[in-house]
């Protein structure tokens, strides 16, 4: 049953992905790059990561396409890319193709170690995985966590100020 | 109970040289932008992969920290796009060339 919802989303995955790059219409892109954060959703829930999953949707799908297709909307993007094809970029395909059989053969090919750490299924289905999680980002990591709140204002007060017309 | 790791790492691969592939041949910088979510949410699932086959929590946190960098990078990237367009009147990566040597 497994195999065949991973089978299926990540089909659709790798279809949606493709249509994000080969479509010329950029909002007909950003449309079908939401269609794939949520099948790699699905893949997530697969892997029993429910908040990853859930984030995913709010974070990826919510929160950064509606940026980019407000971007997308201020923009004037009617006219079309053209030109020659450079041959940089070819040369730049045929290397990640050998990065791909790279990656392939030596990433998925030897399999993963078989490590065994202390989050079980079991304390996962006892406490939950939300409680499990909250566990360890409000002891262990709550400096990357408090981290990346400054970071994420930063961001927002650096976009504004970028963004903003000059009054003169 | 087996286990599909492998194929989720491979799936991972797949998408991540999708997205490279299309961060380097397209010229719309925000199609390039979208490549580049790409290849970080194929980083993403080989992370989830990692965390749920070693049974570790370290995995699904380092995911958490790439969005709220995404999310940080979105707002500041498009900005600039659109401040790059307002200035140019093109948002064409090939057209931005004025740091090339």
């Amino acid at each position: 049953m497994e195999l065949i919802i991973l089978l299926l989303c990540g089909g659709l995955t790798i279809i949606a992905s493709l249509l994000v790059i080969f479509t010329r219409n950029t909002v007909h892109s950003a449309l079908w790059m939401v269609t794939s954060f949520f099948f790699m959703a699905v893949l997530y829930l697969l892997l029993r990561a429910e908040f990853i999953a859930i984030l995913q949707i709010i974070v990826y799908a919510g929160a950064i396409m509606m940026f980019v297709i407000y971007a997308i909307m201020m923009l004037n993007l009617r006219q079309e890319e053209q030109g020659p094809v450079r041959k940089t970029k070819v040369v730049g395909v045929v290397l990640l193709l050998v990065l791909f059989l790279e990656l392939m053969v030596v990433g998925v090919g030897r399999g993963l170690l078989a490590i065994k750490g202390p989050v079980t299924d079991q304390l996962m289905a006892k406490f939950g995985h939300v409680a499990v999680l909250s566990n360890f980002l409000f002891s262990d990591y709550v400096l990357p966590f408090e981290l990346a709140s400054i970071l994420l204002t930063a961001g927002v007060v650096g976009a504004v100020v970028l963004a903003k017309q000059k009054s003169e | 109970m087996v286990a599909y790791h492998n194929l989720y790492l491979a799936l991972a691969v797949v998408l991540f040289t999708i997205g490279a592939i299309g961060a380097i041949t397209r010229r719309n910088a925000i199609v390039v932008f979208m490549c580049i979510e790409i290849m970080l949410g194929a980083v993403n699932l080989a992370f989830i992969t990692f965390s749920r086959a070693n049974q570790s929590v370290e995995g699904i946190f380092m995911v958490m920290f790439i969005m709220a960098v995404a999310a940080a990078e979105a707002a500041v990237g498009l900005a600039i796009f659109v401040l790059m367009y307002r200035k140019r009147g093109t948002i064409n990566v090939e057209s931005l060339n004025l740091m090339k040597w």
